[in-house]
């Protein structure tokens, strides 16, 4: 018999029509995309700080940094934000997990068709702002691909300073500071926050690769005081610093500090190219940082440079006013060594206006530059604050740092919260005194840095915030006892910071034996003749000065302290720096 | 021994019966890694697949040492039986990287092993046709090879877009927007 079935069976699957599906979907449903999944990119253009880590990371140079409109530069931020070229990405991600602030992300979007190709170039954040409701693949938290915590330095013991007056930091080893480098990104934003703008990816990048000597090239550059700022800069670089924005930032002010401690003499590394003499003659008033950062690199320019100081020993402030624990004077004169050598001549025990007027060191020079920093102090305005054993800060770090014998007693009380307040305490710690620190306002509000803080309450010094003296008490001339207030933080209604308001009748009184005022300071003028005086602009105690730190006296110079606001040694440093360009151009026209 | 890796023991036990030179590690249950000279791979392969039943090839890989000069291949079997994972790992001279194939065991092995070849440029004597697999007429490095510069590549392999001129460096921008210089010390020596 025939056999037809095989042709029946295809006919059976007619039965099916009348069935309802079901494993299809209708209406058809749209499935989710996978979870992480990496389609177009995303960017948080306010968090997106420019670094352009995610362009340096891609394999496929498919990111572009590009300038934006409405996106300005500032501290911290280049100003430029990422461009994708979505015809060379592949996807892996890379610059989502190297993205040091998170602002970068990818999204479950992936469709796009064009014939134009210059769609496929896509600003993320800006040309795609709707997708921020899209977010799917973000930096892996449990598995960084940055390294987000630093190397931590070895410092000596709270209870261990007190002792004596020995560094307390002691300072990366070779290989702490070779991973430290490698932890930076190489973007270059500190460079922003750096008064001075120091080359600073590129002097970390020398470490990393443990070329030092390169490091110290690329430091001497434009800071020639670089272990002093390697020790105790304020370091506003680290501020802004890439990786700190989710980690703790790059140890830029050790690194430094490691790279100059690898050498005991720069003259023999770096080798300083002298030019030859120009003729030209320049007095530098006050040997502070501001001052010995002129005279280096005009010295290397060709000029005759005479440093004129008061103290014994140049330095200035740091000197002077930094504690030896922060600050060991052989690291300050291993490097006013290696300025002799270049030839800056430095006349020491010499106050102008005293020991030599001012008119005659304008004369015998074709400029003159001043940097005399801030070294009266301001009053309390306090009954009793002339008694005996009430001193200022700074006249005490003065005498502690050069040697005399201070008697403070064992009770002493500081009024301030700035770096010289903390000093002051720190070393009275140090002289075997109990130390209070009475501030105004919150201990969060207080100018000093946080390490300083920090160091101080480990040291066992006890911080009164919102604490307002009131009165000194003596008795037979001398301090008994200091007489203070409690105080509340009043908003403050045109928008500044608040104010402390005393409390009625919230008042203490504390035994001391010495009061140190802390409260700031100020540029003594003195040595100053009157004609220059009349002629010379300053507002609010300091001279002003034009870009390249030259006062309304064309052939003065100013810098440091006693002209810019941050009051700092790298603020002083970058003013020197300055005039260097000021003084060349005033006097050689250049 | 233990009774939580009771199996896993008693696989470790056969295996270094057999094979002396054979470095067993139990990972975790159900985790075995071995450590094998690759001499006598497919042999030792052989006696997992015919005797202590890791029947199921899983997959094949290859890692780069690149520091050590060595590349690792990884062989991953698994038993029904035992519920076992086997990570077998054997390490080449990174200078002449030639391993033994295993396609007569596996047939799917050969495809993986042509994909390494391609990828890493590791060699399988035996290997019934050792073809180009993904990249065609590839003449360069193999690119899974860490040494391969993936941008140098990029750079001679495609051409930039129109569009893109206006990119700027970060680090120049930022020298710029401060009037500094930065000089050239690294390469000045």
């Amino acid at each position: 018999m025939m056999n037809i079935k095989g042709a029946l069976v295809p006919f059976s699957a007619l039965k099916f029509l009348g069935k309802k599906p079901h494993t299809v979907r209708y209406p058809l449903e749209k499935k989710d995309t996978a979870q992480r999944y990496r389609g177009f990119h995303f960017n948080d253009l306010e968090e997106c700080i420019g670094c352009g880590t995610c362009s340096t990371i891609c394999q496929n140079e498919a990111i572009d940094m590009i300038q934006l409109d409405g996106v300005e530069a500032a501290k911290g931020d280049s100003g430029l934000r990422p461009r994708v070229d979505n015809g060379r990405c592949c996807w892996c991600g890379l610059c989502v997990d190297m993205c040091p602030t998170g602002s970068l992300s990818l999204t479950d979007q992936y469709l796009h068709t064009s014939p134009d190709p210059d769609s496929y170039l896509l600003i993320p954040g800006k040309d795609n702002p709707e997708m921020k409701e899209n977010i799917s693949f973000v930096k892996s938290d449990s598995e960084p691909l940055l390294q987000f915590d630093r190397v931590p330095m070895r410092e000596l013991d709270g209870a261990e300073r007190v002792k004596s007056f020995a560094e307390v930091v002691l300072g990366y080893m070779q290989e702490e500071a070779r991973a430290e480098a490698t932890r930076c990104v190489d973007c270059g934003l500190c460079v922003t926050a750096c008064p001075d703008h120091m080359h600073i990816p590129e002097y970390i990048g020398a470490i990393a690769d443990a070329d030092d000597e390169t490091a110290l090239k690329y430091i001497y550059d434009n800071n020639p005081l670089p272990e002093m700022c390697g020790k105790v800069c304020t370091r506003q670089c680290e501020t802004v610093c890439a990786i700190g924005h989710l980690g703790e930032p790059i140890a830029i002010r050790w690194l430094k500090r490691f790279a100059t401690e690898q050498f005991p003499d720069p003259a023999a590394i770096l080798n300083p190219v002298i030019a030859e003499s120009n003729g030209k003659k320049v007095g530098i008033i006050g040997g502070g940082p501001a001052g010995l950062s002129a005279g280096y690199y005009l010295a290397l320019r060709g000029f005759d440079i005479t440093i004129y100081e008061a103290l014994p020993k140049m330095g200035g402030m740091t000197y002077a006013g930094i504690p030896k624990y922060r600050f060991p004077e052989d690291s300050l004169d291993k490097q006013i060594g290696y300025m002799e050598k270049v030839g800056v001549k430095m006349v020491n025990n010499t106050r102008v206006g005293k020991d030599i007027s001012f008119d005659k060191i304008r004369k015998e020079n074709d400029a003159v530059f001043v940097g005399i920093g801030f070294h009266i102090p301001y009053t309390l305005g306090l009954t009793g604050e002339d008694l005996e054993n009430s001193i200022q800060a700074v006249d005490f770090l003065r005498d502690v740092n050069l040697g005399k014998s201070v008697d403070i007693g064992k009770k002493v009380v500081v009024i301030g919260g700035g770096n010289v307040a903390i000093d002051a305490a720190r070393v009275s710690r140090r002289l075997g005194a109990e130390v209070t620190i009475l501030y105004r306002r919150r201990v969060q509000d207080m100018p000093a840095d946080w390490e300083e803080i920090e160091g101080a309450e480990d040291e066992g010094v006890h911080i009164v915030p919102q604490g307002i003296p009131l009165e000194v008490i003596g008795n037979n001339g001398k301090v008994k006892s200091i007489k203070y207030g409690m105080a509340e933080m009043v908003a403050d209604d045109k928008g500044g910071r608040p104010r402390p308001v005393l409390i009625e009748g919230d008042e203490h009184i504390l035994e001391v034996d010495t009061v140190i005022g802390a409260i700031g300071q100020e540029a003594d003028y003195s040595f100053l003749p009157k004609e220059v005086m009349d002629e010379l602009k300053i507002e609010r105690g300091r001279m002003v000065v034009n870009e390249l730190k030259q006062t309304s006296i064309p052939d003065i110079f100013a810098g440091g302290d006693s002209v810019n606001r941050t009051a700092d040694a790298i603020s002083a440093i970058a003013d020197g720096v300055k005039a260097v360009e000021g003084i060349t151009h005033y006097l050689l026209d250049e | 021994m233990s009774t939580q890796f009771a199996i896993e023991e008693e696989l470790k036990q056969s295996i270094n019966n057999a094979f002396r030179s054979a470095k067993v590690t139990i990972k975790r249950q159900g985790r075995i890694n071995v450590e094998f000279r690759s001499g006598i791979l497919p042999a030792f392969v052989s006696y997992l697949k015919e005797y202590l039943d890791f029947k199921h090839l899983v997959m094949m890989s290859c890692v780069d040492w690149l520091e050590d000069n060595e590349f690792e291949i990884v062989y991953h079997l698994w038993s029904y039986d035992h519920k076992v994972h086997i990570m077998v790992k054997v390490r080449l001279d990174r200078e002449k990287p030639v391993m033994q194939s295993i396609s007569k065991l596996w047939d799917q092995a050969e495809t993986y092993e042509r994909e390494i070849h391609e990828m890493n440029g590791v060699e399988f004597e035996g290997h019934p046709g050792m073809r180009d697999f993904i990249l065609e007429d590839w003449e360069d490095l193999p690119p899974m090879r860490r040494d391969f510069k993936t941008r140098e590549f990029v750079d001679k392999t495609y051409e930039w877009r129109t569009g893109r001129e206006d990119k700027q460096d970060v680090r120049e921008t930022i020298a710029k927007q401060y009037d500094t210089e930065v000089p050239d010390f690294k390469n000045s020596k």
